[in-house]
C-alpha cells in the first residue's frame, strides 16, 4: 500500500518548486496566484511508494476561491496520509493562519519551513524548536530552491504517515466557542464516518459553511438548532462567528510568533528599493514597455536573428562552414563573382533584346535577393570586357574550398533522394512539403528558445508579478480586474493554460471576458511567425516583434473596456490581492528548464502535427485541376492547386485588409490547426519561388504585411485553444461568441492596419482610408461611450 | 526500388507521429498545444 504526501500551503510559498525537487517533475512554477489551479501527482524520487501530490496555493479552508475548493476537497475526500504544510518563512504569521486550519483536518502534520536563506539573510530568527513543541508538530527548515532539508522533511512525513496518528490540534477556542462545537458534534457529528474530522466540520458548521451543511445533508430543523447555538456564542462574544474564529486564530498566531520569531529592525529591503523604482507610478509602464522591447528586440532582432539565420540558411538551407570558418573570405569571393557575373548577363540580356550590340555604355537589369525588386544599371563596355575576363579565367566559388563546409539538411537529402533514383513526386513531397515546410518552422528554434530564457528569468526573478500589480493599476482604471493580467502572463508561453488560469477569477463576466481576450497575446507558437514577417517584409526591423506584444495588450485592454460597457460583462472588476515576492536571482536549472520544457514541446509539434500539415498542405499545393485534367503542377502552376482554389473561394475576405491573395489566405487557415502552420505553409508555396522571404517581400506591403500580422496575432487561436475557450466557457453560444469576436476585432485592426497604415507608407489615401478612419472612429466610440450599466 | 524504400520510411515516419498524436490524446493532451502539457491540466480534452 502507498504512501500519499499532500503538499499544502499558501501561494507562492514554493510548493511546486518543492515538488518538481521531490519528484523530478518539471510542473511550471510561477510566483503568481493561480500557477497550479488543478492537484498534481508524482512519485518521490528513490520511493516510488511515496506519491507527492501538489495542491494549489491557498490562504485558508474556507471555499472563497477555486483554489480553496480544489485544495480542501482533496484534504477532506481523498485523505492523504500525511500533509506536508510548507510555509513562507519569511510571512510566518499569514502562513500559521492556514496551518491552524490544516491541522484540524485529522491528518498527521509536518510543517517546513521554506525560505530559510531569505530569513536568515533578511537578520531574522525563528526557533523552530520551540515553535514545534508550541504548534505540536515537527518543524523542518527546508530550501526547496536549494535542495536543503527535503530528504530530512519527507523522512518526516512518511514516518508520520506511517504511524497514522491523526493530528489533534493543541490550539482551543475561547470557552463559549468550544462549547457551541460540542454542541454542534452532539447534535449532528457523531455518526460520520471519519470521527477525525469531527472538530473541522464543528468549526465549519459554527463559521456557516454552506458547503459543508450540503456535503452533510443537514436537515433545515438541525440548521436551525446549530443557529441557535451560533447565534448565543456571537452573542456573548459581540462578533460574528467567522470573525470570532479568524479572530482566535490570529491571537493564537500572535502568542506563537512573540514566542518563536525574533526580527530585525525593520528597514527598507533590496527588494523594497528595487520597487520603488520598478512600480513607480511614473516609470513603472515605461520600465515594462522597455524590458519587453529590449526581449524581443534581442530575442528575435539580433541573437535569436543570428542563430535563426544559421538555423534557416545553413541547418536547412545550403550548408554552413563550421564554426563559420571561412565564411567571410567565401562571401566576398561569391560577391564578387557574382557582381561581374550580372555585367556579363546584363551584356547579353541587351544583346538579345536589342538585337545588336552595344555601342557605349549599356543598362542592365539586376534583381534585389531580399526583395526581389528589379533596378537597372549602368556598365560601360570596360567594364563588361573586365567583368567578362574575371568570369571567364575563374570559377564560381566552392563554399568547400574555404573552410570546412557542412551540407544543409535539404543538401543532403536532395543528393540522398537523387542517388537512390527516387520517383519525382515522392521527391517532392519530401523536398518541397516535409523539408521545406518543417524545415521553416524549425529555423526559428533558436529563437523560441532565446525568448522563453529571457521569459523564464522575469518570471522567476519576481519581475512578471510585478507586472500583474503594475497591470492591475491600469486594468483597474478601465474597470478592468489586474487578475486578468494573470492568464495573459502564463498565455506568452501557451495559450492553453492562460486559459485555464481565468478560473481563478470569481466573477463569471470577467472571467468569460479574460478567456476571449487572453489568447491576444502572442504565444510561442506565433513567435516563428512575427520573426517571418519581420524578417521578410520589414528587413527585420526592431520594432516589429515587440509590437506585435504590445498589439496584444492593446487589444486586451481595448477589448475589456468595450465590452464592459455591454450588458453582457457589465459589472465591477473583481478584486485582485497577490504577494509580490522578493526579487531573487533565479537559478540557472530552473530557467533552463523552464526554457527547454516550453522550447522542446515545440520541436515535437513540428515532428508531428506540423509534419502531417506540411504533407497535406504540400499535396494541396502541388496537386491540382487543370485542362489535362487532375495531375501534379509544376512550379509556375500552383495557382491551379486545390489550396489555390480554398484560397480564393476566401481571398475576398481580406482584399479590404490588403492581403486578398490566396498564399496568405490558406496560410492564415492553416494557422487555425497550429500557429506555426502559417510559416510552414508559406514555406512551401513561396518555395516554388526559391526564395520563401524574397516572394513574401513581394507578395506584401509594409501596410498589409503589418495588417497580415495583426490579423493572424488575434484571430480565433488554434484548434486545441479553441477546444480550452469550448471547454472553459461550457457553452456552445459563448463559444462561437467568443471567437466571432477574436476573428472580428482581428479584422477590423487589420483594416485599420492597413487602409489607415497605407497613407503612412505612401501608398497615397484610398477610399478604403474612411472605412478605416470610421473603424478607428467606432473603436473610440466603443472605448468612451458612456457605460449605462455602471450605475447598477 | 529506391522509390520503394523511401515510400516505406515516409509511410513509417507519418505512422509514427500519428500514433504520437493518438498516444498523446489518450494520455490527455492535445497534438496542435503548443505549450507545456505539464502546466497545462488538460483545457484541450
Amino acid at each position: 500500500m502507498g504512501i500519499r504526501i499532500a503538499l499544502a500551503g499558501n501561494p507562492n510559498c514554493g510548493k511546486t518548486t518543492l515538488f518538481n525537487a521531490l519528484t523530478g517533475s518539471n510542473q511550471f512554477v510561477g510566483n503568481w496566484p493561480g500557477v497550479t489551479v488543478e492537484y498534481k501527482e508524482g512519485k518521490y524520487k528513490g520511493e516510488k511508494e511515496v506519491t507527492i501530490v501538489d495542491l494549489p496555493g491557498i490562504y485558508s479552508l474556507s471555499p472563497y476561491t477555486l483554489e480553496e475548493v480544489v485544495s480542501r476537497n482533496y484534504l477532506i475526500d481523498e485523505r492523504p496520509d500525511a500533509i506536508i504544510n510548507v510555509i513562507d518563512g519569511t510571512n510566518l504569521e499569514r502562513n500559521l493562519y492556514l496551518t491552524t486550519q490544516i491541522m484540524e483536518v485529522g491528518i498527521p502534520v509536518v510543517v517546513a519551513i521554506n525560505m530559510m536563506d531569505v530569513v536568515e539573510k533578511n537578520g531574522d530568527k525563528i526557533n523552530t524548536g520551540k515553535l514545534s513543541e508550541e504548534i505540536g508538530v515537527p518543524v523542518v527548515e527546508i530550501s526547496a530552491l536549494k535542495n536543503k532539508g527535503l530528504s530530512d522533511i519527507v523522512n518526516k512525513a512518511i514516518d508520520a504517515a506511517k504511524e497514522a496518528k491523526p493530528q489533534a490540534p493543541k490550539h482551543r477556542f475561547n470557552g463559549s466557542v468550544e462549547h457551541a462545537f460540542a454542541h454542534i458534534e452532539e447534535l449532528c457529528l457523531h455518526d460520520i464516518a471519519d470521527e477525525n474530522l469531527q472538530r473541522w466540520y464543528s468549526i465549519k458548521l459554527f463559521e456557516r459553511d454552506e458547503k459543508v451543511q450540503e456535503k452533510l445533508g443537514l436537515s433545515q430543523e438541525v440548521i436551525s438548532h446549530i443557529e441557535k447555538d451560533i447565534q448565543s456564542c456571537e452573542q456573548e462574544l459581540d462578533d460574528d462567528a467567522e470573525s470570532i474564529i479568524t479572530g482566535e486564530r490570529y491571537n493564537y498566531i500572535g502568542t506563537i510568533i512573540g514566542d518563536c520569531v525574533k526580527k530585525a529592525a525593520v528597514g527598507l529591503s533590496s527588494s523594497d528599493k528595487i520597487d520603488r523604482v520598478l512600480t513607480n507610478r511614473w516609470l513603472a509602464l515605461p520600465i515594462f514597455a522597455l524590458v519587453m522591447w529590449l526581449v524581443y528586440y534581442i530575442s528575435v532582432t539580433t541573437v535569436g536573428t543570428w542563430a535563426t539565420d544559421w538555423a534557416n540558411d545553413g541547418v536547412f538551407g545550403d550548408g554552413w562552414h563550421l564554426f563559420a570558418i571561412g565564411s567571410a573570405d567565401y562571401n566576398d569571393a561569391a560577391e564578387e563573382f557574382a557582381a561581374n557575373q550580372i555585367i556579363v548577363d546584363g551584356y547579353d540580356v541587351y544583346v538579345e533584346e536589342n538585337g545588336t550590340e552595344p555601342t557605349g555604355d549599356f543598362e542592365y537589369p539586376v534583381e534585389d535577393e531580399e526583395t526581389l525588386e528589379v533596378t537597372y544599371e549602368t556598365a560601360s563596355l570596360e567594364d563588361y570586357e573586365a567583368a567578362k575576363a574575371y568570369v571567364e579565367s575563374n570559377e564560381e566559388p566552392d563554399p568547400a574550398n574555404y573552410g570546412v563546409w557542412v551540407p544543409g539538411v535539404p543538401v543532403l537529402v536532395g543528393n540522398l533522394l537523387e542517388s537512390l533514383n527516387v520517383n519525382e513526386i515522392v521527391s517532392g513531397l519530401i523536398l518541397d512539403g516535409i523539408v521545406a515546410g518543417v524545415g521553416a518552422v524549425l529555423g526559428f528554434v533558436p529563437q523560441i528558445f532565446v525568448l522563453f530564457i529571457f521569459l523564464a528569468f522575469l518570471e522567476s526573478c519576481g519581475y512578471m508579478a510585478r507586472v500583474a500589480f503594475i497591470m492591475d493599476r491600469i486594468f483597474r482604471r478601465f474597470g478592468l480586474s489586474g487578475k486578468s493580467f494573470i492568464p495573459m502572463l502564463i498565455g506568452t508561453g501557451c495559450g492553453i493554460p492562460g486559459i485555464m488560469a481565468s478560473r481563478t477569477i470569481e466573477s463569471d463576466r470577467d472571467r468569460k471576458m479574460t478567456i476571449m481576450t487572453t489568447t491576444f497575446i502572442p504565444c510561442g507558437a506565433k513567435l516563428p511567425f512575427i520573426a517571418m514577417v519581420a524578417g521578410a517584409i520589414f528587413g527585420g526591423a526592431s520594432w516589429v516583434a515587440p509590437s506585435a506584444y504590445f498589439l496584444g495588450i492593446f487589444a486586451i485592454i481595448v477589448s475589456g473596456v468595450m465590452l464592459k460597457k455591454t450588458k453582457l460583462f457589465a459589472g465591477d472588476p473583481a478584486p485582485f490581492v497577490m504577494e509580490l515576492p522578493a526579487y531573487h536571482w533565479p537559478t540557472l536549472g530552473n530557467v533552463l528548464r523552464s526554457m527547454w520544457e516550453r522550447g522542446w514541446s515545440f520541436i515535437k509539434k513540428a515532428g508531428t502535427i506540423i509534419l502531417l500539415s506540411t504533407i497535406v498542405v504540400w499535396f494541396t499545393t502541388f496537386f491540382g485541376f487543370t485542362a489535362d485534367g487532375f495531375r501534379m503542377l509544376a512550379e509556375d502552376e500552383i495557382d491551379m492547386s486545390i489550396l489555390a482554389s480554398i484560397g480564393k473561394a476566401f481571398a475576398w475576405i481580406f482584399i479590404p485588409l490588403g492581403f486578398g491573395h490566396w498564399e496568405a489566405t490558406v496560410a492564415s487557415i492553416t494557422g487555425l490547426v497550429a500557429k506555426e502552420n502559417i510559416v510552414g505553409t508559406l514555406g512551401i508555396i513561396y518555395s516554388a519561388s526559391g526564395d520563401v522571404y524574397g516572394a513574401m517581400n513581394a507578395a506584401f506591403t509594409a501596410a498589409s504585411g503589418f495588417a497580415f500580422l495583426a490579423f493572424n496575432l488575434l484571430c480565433a487561436p488554434c484548434f486545441a485553444a479553441m477546444g480550452a475557450i469550448k471547454r472553459e466557457m461550457n457553452s456552445a453560444k459563448w463559444f462561437w461568441t467568443a471567437i466571432g469576436y477574436q476573428c472580428g476585432f482581428a479584422w477590423v485592426i487589420g483594416l485599420i492596419s492597413y487602409q489607415v497604415g497605407k497613407v503612412f507608407t505612401g501608398e497615397g489615401f484610398t477610399v478604403g482610408t474612411i472605412f478605416g478612419i470610421a473603424a478607428i472612429c467606432i473603436l473610440i466610440y466603443g472605448i468612451f461611450r458612456k457605460d449605462k450599466y455602471k450605475a447598477n | 526500388m529506391g522509390t520503394a524504400i523511401v515510400v516505406i520510411v515516409l509511410v513509417l515516419i507519418v505512422s509514427a507521429a500519428i500514433r504520437s498524436i493518438i498516444k498523446a490524446r489518450k494520455n490527455g493532451q492535445h497534438p496542435a498545444c503548443g505549450g507545456d502539457c505539464n502546466h497545462c491540466g488538460g483545457g484541450c480534452h
